[in-house]
Order: structure tokens, then C-alpha cells, then sequence
């Protein structure tokens, strides 16, 4: 394949995803978290219980992704 | 729909292999789970990757231990049969003593022509290992190695396996089974669940351990050993499990396989990190693969005795002082 085309963006994405994921191990972790405690917990696992760390998780790694896009 | 090609390739022989289609029997209830042309095109893929022998380790290691088995039995084996091979990460390890011939099969031919280097003069034939087009009687010695768990009729592959084996013959599998993958497994079903309210499978259903010898009883095998070998592989998150099992060309290739939204892979990394990661932010992947040895009935093999043929008993045991003590 030559040049850029969907396959080749595509996997570049997915290569920069460990780098991005890093910079937000906080928010990771809150997710995490909130989402493990329900198989533990009496609360059953829903659509959208954890709907909030997990927004705060994209766009921690939706900022990195465009910083590192600069 | 059996497909069977002899190819003339560098480093394999070409014999005429006679051909028969082998009758399944009507009992079995065949499900069909995987597409076996999706694996087809699965494993041509990794096959022509240029970096592919990185993503090899797991079935070098499985490979080496089958070839250790192999090397247990004390017996050359003029005739063998790789099921599934591939590129044979079994037979590089065993020399021409021990088995003489060697018949590598597989669906895809991207890999069967870039198969290792061995001493073992052998011959490659394209074929579904759920259509081994070999006649009764055939072999001594079948291996299969990582690739019995993409097999649709587990239990149909394995009464062919025993028919193309000779009485006193011996097959020598392994295949990932049981827990393989369950944090992967449970990782994307929470994930799932959490961000759109359902799931669908995107690991194999496995077989378990406690299945297996039903399995290769009811295809007639005697003298059966079951062992389990647990693995677990370290990486660094989620995207490197799912992409080195890509490379492995062990990607999922169920009819039901649905694509994974973003959303859900950034969740199932998160989860994934949370709930299995270890001190070093590295993350575990479990394989669980499982031995088995089963041997073709031969009237020399040892059976149970006959009732009411014991001539001393188990009670006496507590009057043995000495090792030559006679009871």
C-alpha cells in the first residue's frame, strides 16, 4: 500500500493510543474504579452508571489527542 | 467443500496422498460458529506480514512442548500428520529419527509456504481440518497445535483425526481452552455493557478441560492424558493484547462478531487497567492451553482387568512391612 489512506491512518491511531491513554491515568483509574465497584457491589452494571468518569476520560484523551495532533 | 491442493512448494515434497472424503456421522449436532473462510483470509494476512515472526512466541512455546510429547513416546513414527500447522512450529523441533515423514496441512497457503525449516522431509497440502482428505488407516503420529479451537464440529475433526491414524497410533493436540483470555473477555464485556447497555461475545467460547476427555473418548480414543499448561503474557494495555493476537492470526472470526466502537475500547482500557493491571502499569493475558494424548485402539494396548480376577486385596495393604514382603 502506498501512501496514506483509511488502513494506514487507521493504524496509526491505534499506535498512538498507549501514548495518549498514558496521559490520563487518573481519569483511567476513576473509571476504572467506578466500574469494577459494580460487579462488587449491590449496584447492577448499566447503560451509562459511570457516565461521568467516563466523559471526563474522553476528553482528558481527546485534549491529548489534539495536542499531540499539533 | 473440501479443498485439498498439492502444492509444489520449495522445501516440501510432492507425493500423490490417496483421497477419500470421510463420512462424519449424522448424530452430531454440527454448530457453526466460526467463518472458516474469514480465518482463511485471517491467516494469509499475518502469514504475509513482514515483521510476523515477532507475533510467534505462543505458538513456539506451545509448539515446543507438543515436540516434547512427541519425544516422551519412545517410538519413530514413520508417517505424521500436522493439522492446522501452519508454519509447523512442531516439527522443527523433531529429527528424521523420530518421525520419517511429515504431512503438514492447513486452509491457508500463505502460511504453509513460508513453513520453518525442518529435517523431516515433508509435504504441504491445503485443507480444512474439518475435511482431511486422507484415507483411513494412514498415519502414526497426528499432531495439532493452536488450531483446534477454530474447529466448528470439535467433535466430528476429532473422529476424523482417529480415523487417519493406524491402530496403536497416537494424536497430540493442544489448544487454548478453559480461561484463556478472560480478562480480555470480561474487560470488553463490562466495557460494553457500561457504554451501550449490552454485549456481544468477542472472544471464542472455549473448551473446557473437564469437556475434553468426553470429547476424545466419544471419538475413540483410548489411554487419554489431559494436562493444562497455564501462560500468562505481560503487555503494556489493551491494544497490544488485541493487536499481537491479530498478528498470531487468532482475531475473532465468529459469525456473530460485531466491530467495537471507540468509546468501548477506550473503556474496556481503562477497565482492563483497573480491575487486572499489575505494579509496572503492565497488563496480563491468560492462556490456558490445553495437552491431550489419546491413542487408537490396538489389541496390545493394556485394558482393565477382568472382575473377579484380583488375587490379593487392597486391606491387606497395612500388613506390608518391607517393599518385598509377600502377602
Amino acid at each position: 500500500m502506498s501512501g496514506t489512506n483509511a488502513w494506514s491512518r487507521g493504524r496509526e491511531k491505534i499506535r498512538l493510543f498507549p501514548e495518549l491513554f498514558a496521559q490520563c491515568a487518573g481519569e483511567a483509574t476513576a473509571y476504572g474504579k467506578c466500574v469494577a465497584g459494580t460487579t462488587t457491589g449491590r449496584q447492577e452494571l448499566k447503560k451509562d452508571v459511570c457516565a461521568k468518569e467516563f466523559e471526563a476520560l474522553k476528553t482528558c484523551f481527546t485534549n491529548a489527542a489534539k495536542k499531540r495532533a499539533k | 467443500m473440501s479443498r485439498s491442493l498439492l502444492l509444489r512448494l520449495p522445501g516440501c515434497w510432492s507425493l500423490s496422498v490417496p483421497r477419500r472424503g470421510l463420512s462424519v456421522s449424522g448424530g452430531t449436532s454440527s454448530m457453526n460458529v466460526f467463518d472458516r473462510a474469514m480465518k482463511r483470509r485471517q491467516r494469509n494476512w499475518a502469514a504475509a506480514l513482514r515483521d510476523g515472526h515477532k507475533y510467534e512466541y505462543l505458538r513456539e512455546e506451545v509448539g515446543g512442548r507438543v515436540a516434547d510429547r512427541v519425544y516422551d513416546i519412545a517410538r519413530t513414527f514413520p508417517v505424521a500428520l500436522d493439522v492446522g500447522g501452519g508454519k509447523s512450529h512442531v516439527a522443527e523441533h523433531l529429527s528424521k529419527d523420530v518421525v520419517e515423514h511429515l504431512i503438514l496441512t492447513d486452509v491457508s497457503e500463505e502460511t504453509l509456504k513460508r513453513s520453518r525449516r525442518t529435517q523431516i522431509p515433508t509435504l504441504c497440502v491445503q485443507a480444512d481440518e474439518e475435511f482431511l482428505p486422507f484415507k483411513e488407516n494412514t498415519f502414526d503420529l497426528v499432531v495439532s497445535s493452536l488450531s483446534l479451537h477454530w474447529i466448528n464440529d470439535l467433535p466430528g475433526a476429532l473422529r476424523q483425526i482417529q480415523q487417519v491414524l493406524k491402530p496403536d497410533g497416537v494424536f497430540i493436540g493442544a489448544m487454548v481452552g478453559g480461561e484463556t483470555l478472560y480478562e480480555l473477555r470480561c474487560s470488553l464485556q463490562l466495557a460494553e455493557t457500561e457504554r451501550e447497555g449490552g454485549f456481544s461475545p468477542h472472544v471464542s467460547p472455549f473448551t473446557a478441560v473437564t469437556d475434553l476427555g468426553n470429547l476424545l473418548g466419544r471419538a475413540g480414543f483410548n489411554m487419554l492424558t489431559v494436562d493444562v499448561d497455564d501462560v500468562q503474557v505481560l503487555y503494556p494495555g489493551i491494544m497490544d493484547v488485541m493487536t499481537d493476537l491479530q498478528g498470531m492470526s487468532e482475531s475473532n472470526c465468529s459469525w456473530n462478531r460485531r466491530m467495537l466502537h471507540r468509546d468501548t475500547i477506550l473503556a474496556a482500557a481503562a477497565i482492563y487497567r483497573e480491575m487486572y493491571g499489575q505494579e509496572d502499569e503492565s497488563v496480563p493475558a491468560s492462556f490456558e492451553i490445553l495437552y491431550m494424548i489419546g491413542w487408537k485402539p490396538h489389541e496390545s494396548q493394556a485394558k482393565p482387568a477382568p472382575r473377579g480376577s484380583a488375587t490379593v486385596s487392597l486391606g491387606d495393604l497395612s500388613k506390608i512391612k518391607q517393599p518385598t514382603d509377600e502377602l
